[in-house]
């Protein structure tokens, strides 16, 4: 099949998020030049490698609303509309030439909404990460969390109406959305990284100015930020078991310290880590690293370290961490859900296990004590990984998606 | 049966609903809705038969001009939010079924955290991007909201029709005007035009103070509010010329100076569109007898007394000033467009005529004004399809039975 270089205008509220390791593959594999706009970016020291080099970054201002700290919950899609516009305004400056695909991911900001006013019949394809069902999440809510939730899905609504073609990275996120949708998207996993995976190594690592020798036994938990949603505290409590009886484990627990997902509504914007540490024993805070938010390369180099990883979010869309915990050939401790599940099989490609903190424990401390009778699920999960998940496996399908679009258009 | 009506007006159209229901199978109809209208007012034999609460919101009226077109979607979930509360506030409110509508969106988002039974969406309408509703004038100058507006209006909409069970519009066209994924749970179920009201009768020989000689030729215009949408300009255009050539033409207009839907007011400098339009297009005032908001009683002598009656409006909503004059047995002479095709057929039950081109209307409305009885069978073929699909007895028996399907889904 051909596979064109196309021009690409990327939307997405920040850089490099979702997209910008799809961009990246996307220039540096098939020739992609990406106009990625943006509203604010992580630190350069994220940016992917093609940065400057056919992917730019272009950023767009927003107004009103979109720059208080907090909203009233009934003002989300008015926020929203806020980076619409802002994109907009930009993209009507700059008028950007011979665009041949608009990819968006609207992250609940809607930043691709009016990109067509500027840039009529370009297909826009979106990514959508979810879609909040009126039920309680496990987590602890409000009444008014609860409405919120149900408010927010304005916005991948009036974006699934405007045309635009959408894409999910599993079929668990596709089928969170209503059923008149569902039959429209494409479910291609946005992929991992697994060509230039450091090897699984027991040398020493430093993380914080602590070096681990090779006989500590190292328990990884990654996530954007340590929050309840992505079951930090759960971590947290197996691990202040493990510490109490194995005096060789430590526990590096990758991610911003301070809450920035709005699921977690109960801890936003707070340090949740501190709060939970504050609760552990003392030798459990004392060998609990946390980095914050790692590189990729220093995150690889974590993770082929790790003789544990544990994964136990609450059920919500599978974070990256854990394919990436797989393709890096961790052994994997997973609170069994139907996200995960599209991932990992049990005493296949991992261990799956209900939330209860003694099940999780033991389950971890025989993984520890006998790594060699497990490192067969680490070995399957990193195969499992290169076939299914690699971006190199599944970035193609979404190449062959644009392909057919620009063909249509012609 | 209970059904638990939502709307944001009273009567508006679940008041005679509830009361055919009520009257016809003894049904239990109560009602949540904001305030009631004063034209018409509710009937004392609604207020009578129905339980009515009214519930409160906001400091500003839901969807007012005051109102940047962003925040709407803000005040619907406010609106939604409000709902749940009165419910919970109404003791023992167990209805078998809630039917809902809104000014833009049915405010049921949340009903089902507190009701145990399914939810009716009424469908009345989904706006599109462009060559409908908002967007159809292009001939007027455009307004700075056009490429956006189109593009989030219907967030309540789509919030409320994907959190109920079912959906039900008016007529085939407004069901199309949905997006078609959600077009399974949509059923086309009119609801009914009071054909005893709006029936053929005794021409009033008074208007408003006015007298009218049998001798003159009245020509009728009804809409909510006089806009461009409907047609208001077109209409003025066409009434001009068909003064020019006849003398004892009046033009009897009912409806708000107030423009409800669309951007008139971007280019009416500071007028309503009413008076920028008067001022444009060159007309005699004395000629047009504007009555404002007038009472369903004084809307059918009026278009009872009417010698043609002018629909303009664009695609959108069907206005039920159209089913009302048929039913009174008006000859119509309205804009050929999809929406008002599902109801007229040209030269079988009214006259259909492109809708900009207002010479051709005017001529065709002088030749019904110069050979009444040419056309007299039109108005009575109107008043057939009235009674044989869009009277409340026609209706009635198909909205119960749908009413009772979607309850024991």
């Amino acid at each position: 099949m051909s596979q064109f270089p196309l021009h690409l205008l990327c939307v997405e509220p920040r850089f490099p998020g979702r997209l910008g390791a799809v961009a990246d593959w996307l220039v540096r594999r098939r020739g992609y030049r990406v106009s990625f706009f943006c509203h604010n970016a992580d630190p350069r020291a994220l940016w992917p490698e093609s940065t400057g080099k056919g992917l730019d970054v272009i950023s767009f201002g927003v107004g009103g609303l979109a720059n208080e700290q907090r909203i009233d919950w009934t003002r989300v899609l008015e926020r929203s509309l806020c980076y619409s516009y802002g994109c907009w305004e930009v993209l009507s400056a700059r008028h950007p030439r011979q665009v041949d695909v608009i990819l968006g991911r609207s992250a609940g900001l809607g930043s691709t909404l009016f990109a067509n006013v500027e840039i009529p019949r370009t297909p826009v394809v979106q990514f959508y990460d979810t879609y909040f069902d009126s039920k309680n999440t496990s987590l602890s809510a409000s009444e008014t969390y609860l409405h919120w939730r149900k408010a927010a899905n304005a916005i991948e609504l009036i974006e699934l109406e405007n045309g635009t073609i959408p894409w999910t990275a599993t079929q668990y996120q596709r089928g969170l959305f209503p059923g008149e949708y569902r039959d429209d998207f494409h479910v291609i996993f946005d992929g991992v990284e697994t060509r230039s995976l450091p090897p699984r190594d027991r040398t020493p690592l430093t993380i914080n100015d602590k070096t681990l020798d090779e006989n500590t036994r190292v328990v990884t938990f990654v996530a954007r930020s340590l929050d309840a949603l992505r079951g930090f505290d759960t971590f947290a409590q197996v691990f202040d078991r493990l510490a109490q009886t194995d005096p060789n484990v430590v526990a590096i627990a990758a991610g911003s310290p301070i809450v920035d997902h709005a699921f977690d509504h109960a801890n936003y914007g707070s340090d949740f880590p501190a709060k939970i540490l504050a609760s552990l024993s003392q030798t459990a805070r004392e060998r609990m690293l946390l980095p914050g938010v790692l590189s990729q390369a220093n995150l690889a180099r974590v993770l082929a370290r790790s003789d544990l990883h544990f994964y136990g979010s609450q059920p919500h869309p599978v974070s990256r961490s854990l394919a990436q915990a797989m393709a890096a050939g961790c052994v994997v401790l997973v609170v069994d859900d139907a996200a995960v599940r599209e991932f990992v099989e049990h005493d296949a490609t991992g261990l799956l296990a209900s939330r209860e903190v003694d099940e999780l424990t033991a389950i971890a401390q025989r993984v520890l004590g006998k790594p060699l009778e497990y490192r067969t699920l680490g070995d399957a999960a990193a195969t499992f990984a290169r076939e299914k998940l690699s971006r190199d496996v599944t970035l193609p399908r979404l190449v062959s998606l644009f392909d057919r679009l620009v063909d249509e258009r012609r | 049966m209970h059904i638990l009506f939502i709307h944001d007006a009273f009567p508006a159209q679940f008041g005679r609903v509830g009361l055919e229901l009520t009257e016809r199978y003894g049904w239990q109809c109560s009602y949540l809705v904001r305030s009631f209208t004063r034209c018409p007012e509710p009937s004392q034999k609604m207020l009578d038969s129905l339980t009515i609460q009214r519930y409160t919101f906001g400091t500003r009226p839901f969807g007012s001009d005051q109102t940047p077109w962003p925040q709407l979607y803000g005040e619907y979930v406010e609106q939604c939010a409000a709902v749940l509360n009165a419910a919970r506030e109404w003791p023992d409110l167990r209805p078998d079924l809630i039917v809902a509508n809104g000014g833009r969106g049915a405010p049921t988002l949340y009903l089902a955290e507190h009701f145990d039974c399914p939810i009716v969406t009424y469908c009345e309408y989904y706006f599109a991007r462009s060559h409908r509703d908002l967007t159809y004038r292009i001939d007027l100058p455009p307004a700075e909201p056009a490429p956006f507006f189109p593009r989030v209006i219907n967030a309540p909409t789509l919030a409320s029709l994907t959190t109920s069970h079912a959906g039900c519009a008016p007529t085939h066209w407004q069901k199309q005007s949905f997006p078609e994924r959600f077009h399974h749970k949509i059923e086309v179920h009119f609801d009914g035009v009071d054909e005893q009201l709006y029936a053929p009768g005794q021409r009033v020989s008074e208007i408003a103070g006015r007298t009218i000689s049998p001798e003159t030729k009245v020509v009728t215009f009804v809409a909510r509010g006089m806009e461009s949408m409907r047609g208001f300009d077109l209409f003025i255009a066409a009434a001009s010329r068909i003064a020019q050539e006849r003398s004892d033409v009046l033009f009897v207009v009912a409806g708000d100076e107030k423009a409800y839907y669309g951007w008139d007011s971007f280019h009416a400098q500071g007028k309503t569109f009413q008076e920028w339009t008067m001022s444009r297009i060159p007309c005699d005032p004395s000629r047009f007898l504007f009555l404002g908001h007038v009472s369903p009683e004084t809307l059918a002598d009026v278009l009872r007394r009417s010698d043609l009656h002018l629909y303009l409006s664009v695609p959108f909503v069907t206005s039920w000033s159209l089913f009302n004059a048929m039913s009174t047995g008006a000859v119509v002479l309205a804009s050929d467009i999809a929406p008002v095709r599902e109801i007229v057929k040209h030269e079988q039950n009214g006259l259909l005529c492109p809708l900009f081109d207002t010479d051709q209307m005017a001529n065709l409305a002088l030749d019904v004004l110069a050979t009444p009885a040419k056309y007299a069978p039109l108005g009575r073929a109107a008043r057939d399809t009235i009674l044989s699909k869009y009277s409340l007895d026609a209706c009635m028996p198909n909205l119960k039975d749908y009413y009772e399907r979607v309850a024991n889904l």
